[in-house]
């Protein structure tokens, strides 16, 4: 046996590479269906885009060639082909919106909506987790009842809601932080990862650094606490369920404290379901920014992805529906891998199938 | 000794916070997204302050008057349906090119090519450069508004967008994110959603006063919070038309001034005449006679002195051709209503109205609200229905399925009266979101044909004279208010161009010509 095939025949029997390669085309699959389903909607959506392009005055002849260029007179299946056939070349066509290709588009707002929901995704198990174990190791007494209340405003609350009152406090009222944008005009940062504390922190520049950071605190927040309190509302459910269990009762009997207890007895047995609903809530997040970037005037993909939709855009909303989609998918499979890893049952089990 | 410090202290605060001269500073403003650059897809309102600043045109609208000034050309003469344009010799694009006539053709030719934005203006126009200094128009049919287009030909650099198109015909890509004009401000970075960054042109060949801004940040798709609160402070100079009327009410009790800009357009309640009982003139006056005019204008006052809107006098906007005068005032008159309403062929308990009110635009539900309480007044039953944009402009290409009632703001592109009434009330022109009416009556037509073949301003005049009351008497439309744009600002920016009658351009949009603005140094 040659040691390439051995090897690759060892990688293969790992039981995450086989639960990858799983999900990997469980994705693909749900990303082909995704992508008709969008395909038929954005097209069933009342307007003619060629007409929308054109503006209301275009003559007639003109917007009929636009429709044909754009194949929009094809039947569906026919213009579905044309789309997977540009689609396999990289190209995603042209966005009527911006007038410029839809990939260029996506390259410069993703990272945008990407920093900010990363930022937000920190915050939410940054402190949804924390406040979740507090609550749980405190059940039923004031911590609980604060966090509980806590929780309750945040989920209640829609995330634009929070923006605007954030922006009030903190910038209004407190001219704390600022407002717009993702960067103060003064500061000219060259491009490398579209990331702006990333760009800042390779340009060598500090100061534009705590800038940008301080621009990304407010949409960040806002963005993220309904999440916190999601987080910590699981969080503290699963924990204080996981509290009831005989192996609880017996660490308890052992004597060991409290806080070594709810660390590695109850909190790692509970963390699994708040992972799912976490890597759900992240990826979520990158179509729900749409209203903290409008409100912070944050140039991002969710803001674009809007937009498009009501100029019936349709390869801007193809392009963008598909980028969401696909990092729903990766998310998705990052939560699965890392739930195997955190879940003994899961890992051994797949060992013995395999 | 300490008296005296803080004297002097006292001095140096007080010298630090009074406004220094205007001494162009950074101007910050703010738009609807998206700001198109490509002066041939320009559209709105947006692309309109970009294509003013990045381009110009041969001509320019006379500031507080009527008729136009030569601008890139330094006169020209008109035979018949040909146009002969003289260029000025001392004019250079952006890039240090010397502007030809090659470039005004290659700028017409690019716009009809494309087809979008404002190109309808110019179809059937031929030009042809006759040296390298002479351009000639040559019109398929006579258009005696033809001058008052040309404010919408911004005059490309045929040189640049040819080294740059890469394999497009007429270099979509380059010009839409890089500019490639004569203008006094010069494109450094756009970002179609967020922003435009734009500096003077030093070299511009009207040179730009001292005062007028070094740099304008002309931003996209604020909301009204954050303007807002970036004007209260001091990061923003003029916020958009589109603020609710509210917030530009409490910008203007936190100090801010408020800039009207005069408009060439209005509010329109428009009636399908083909569907009853709207096809029934009577029925029609009644409806006009009953609509709340005071009360309309009242929803969009922004202070005691300041609204959105000024009170019609009739068909044509005050201002322009055939505009009747301030005795003409449009009022509620119940009493005439129930008049025509009796002698309307229907009987008004069987009649249901559909009011529409675009999804877009939330000022249109309050409106919808007035109209049918004013219906109701009638003992009119009526139902209001709201229509996202795009289908509306897909419905109305139908009469049977056009609503009763639509409720359209519509302005003249060229500040001319034929690019406001043609596309609505020519029967050639039926069916598009400008003329839900449907109006087909011959009278009419003939009117606007010859307003815009008459070759006097004298005969112009009579035309839409005659057309303005023909429409009074047709009533195909409520015509609501005359429209104004209220712009509030902060105290560092002075825009006469916007603001004061006697330099205004009466073309939406040529106001914010930034280099006729003065702006505080900070």
């Amino acid at each position: 046996m040659r040691p390439g095939s051995f090897l690759g025949q060892h990688i293969l029997n790992s039981p995450l590479i086989r639960l990858l390669l799983q999900r990997l085309g469980i994705s693909f699959i749900v990303l082909i269906g995704v992508s008709m389903l969008i395909f038929v909607i954005a097209r069933v959506i009342p307007g003619d885009p060629a007409r929308i392009a054109l503006g209301p005055n275009a003559a007639p002849e003109q917007v009929a060639s636009l429709r044909a260029a754009m194949h929009l007179d094809d039947p569906i299946v026919v213009q579905y082909g044309f789309f997977v056939l540009d689609v396999t070349r990289g190209d995603l066509g042209k966005s009527l919106y911006t007038n410029r290709p839809v990939t260029v588009d996506i390259v410069q707002f993703l990272p945008a909506t990407l920093e900010l929901v990363f930022a937000a995704g920190i915050i939410m198990v940054g402190l949804g987790l924390p406040l979740g174990i507090l609550a749980a190791r405190y059940h039923g007494r004031w911590p609980d009842n604060a966090v509980r209340i806590f929780a309750l405003l945040t989920v209640s609350a829609p995330s634009f809601v929070w923006a605007v009152i954030l922006m009030l406090l903190f910038a209004f009222y407190l001219p704390l932080f600022p407002i717009a944008g993702r960067i103060s005009d003064i500061y000219e940062i060259d491009r490398v990862t579209g990331f702006m504390t990333i760009d800042t922190l390779i340009a060598g520049n500090l100061v534009a650094f705590q800038d940008a950071f301080s621009h990304l605190v407010l949409p960040a927040v806002a963005l993220s606490l309904s999440g916190i309190g999601q987080a910590a509302r699981l969080t503290r459910a699963n924990m204080v369920e996981t509290y009831e269990k005989p192996f609880i009762e017996m660490a308890q009997a052992y004597g060991f404290f409290p806080s070594r207890i709810a660390r590695i007895y109850v909190f790692k047995p509970s963390l699994i379901p708040s992972l799912t609903i976490i890597g759900l809530d992240f990826a979520a997040m990158l179509g729900n920014a749409f209203l903290v970037e409008a409100v912070f005037a944050w140039p991002g993909l969710s803001r674009y992805g809007v937009a498009v939709i009501l100029r019936k855009d349709l390869n801007a909303i193809m392009g963008t529906v598909l980028v969401i989609a696909i990092t729903f998918l990766i998310v998705n499979i990052l939560v699965d891998l890392l739930i195997a890893f955190l879940n003994p049952r899961i890992r051994y089990s797949t060992r013995v199938d395999a | 000794m300490k008296t005296k410090t803080w004297l002097a202290a006292g001095l140096l605060a007080a010298i630090a916070f009074t406004p220094s001269a205007y001494a162009g500073g950074t101007l910050r403003l703010d738009e609807v997204a998206v700001g198109e650059l490509d002066p041939a897809k320009a559209s709105d309102y947006a692309d309109s302050i970009l294509m003013f600043n990045v381009y110009d045109t041969l001509v320019l609208p006379r500031q507080g008057g009527a008729g136009h000034v030569p601008h890139l050309a330094s006169n020209w003469e008109i035979d018949g349906a040909t146009y002969t344009f003289n260029l000025r010799d001392d004019v250079a694009f952006q890039s240090g090119n010397p502007l030809r006539a090659e470039d005004v053709v290659y700028s017409v030719e690019r716009m009809t090519a494309l087809g979008a934005g404002y190109s309808y203006l110019f179809r059937g126009v031929t030009a042809t450069a006759v040296d390298s200094l002479t351009v000639s128009f040559t019109l398929e049919t006579p258009y005696s508004p033809f001058i008052a287009a040309l404010v919408r030909l911004p005059i490309v650099d045929k040189a640049l967008v040819e080294d740059n198109k890469g394999n497009e015909e007429w270099g979509e890509t380059f010009l839409s994110s890089n500019g490639a004009g004569t203008g006094a401000y010069i494109v450094t970075s756009h970002n179609p959603q967020e922003e435009t960054v734009m500096t003077k042109n030093d070299n511009y060949f009207l040179g730009v006063a001292e005062a007028a801004p070094d740099t304008v940040r002309l931003r996209y798709g604020l909301e009204a919070a954050t303007v807002r609160t970036l004007i209260a402070r001091g990061e923003h100079d003029i916020a958009s038309q589109w603020l609710p009327p509210e917030v530009v009410r409490a910008l203007s009790e936190d100090g801010a001034q408020l800039f009207s800009e005069t408009g060439t357009g209005a509010f329109y309640l428009k009636m399908n005449t083909t569907k009853p009982p709207l096809d029934d003139v009577n029925c029609r006056r009644a409806f006009a006679a009953a609509f709340d005019y005071d009360t309309a204008i009242q929803m969009i006052a922004i202070t005691d002195d300041v609204s959105a809107g000024s009170p019609a006098t009739g068909a044509i906007p005050v201002g322009m051709f055939g505009a009747n005068g301030p005795e003409r005032v449009q009022t509620q008159n119940m009493e005439k209503a129930r008049e025509y309403l009796a002698t309307c062929a229907y009987d008004p308990a069987e009649i249901s109205l559909e009011v529409s009110w675009i999804a877009e635009v939330p000022l249109e539900e309050r409106f919808a609200l007035l109209f049918q309480s004013n219906l109701a007044q009638l003992g009119v039953q009526s139902e209001i229905i709201k229509l996202p944009w795009a289908l509306f402009s897909e419905q109305v290409s139908n009469p049977e399925n056009t609503p009763h009632f639509s409720q359209i703001f519509v302005n003249a592109v060229t500040g001319d009266p034929d690019t406001l009434l043609y596309g609505m009330y020519h029967s050639t022109s039926a069916g598009t979101w400008q003329s839900p009416e449907n109006l087909n009556d011959a009278e009419v037509d003939a009117y606007l044909e010859e307003g815009r073949t008459a070759t006097t301003e004298a005969a112009r005049e009579t035309a839409y004279s005659k057309l303005n009351t023909r429409l009074m008497d047709l009533a195909p439309t409520i015509y609501g208010f005359d429209r104004q744009s209220i712009f509030a600002a902060s105290n560092r920016v002075n825009a006469p161009a916007i603001s004061d009658p006697s330099q205004a351009f009466g073309l939406d949009g040529m106001g914010f010509s930034f280099r006729l603005m003065e702006v505080v140094d900070d």
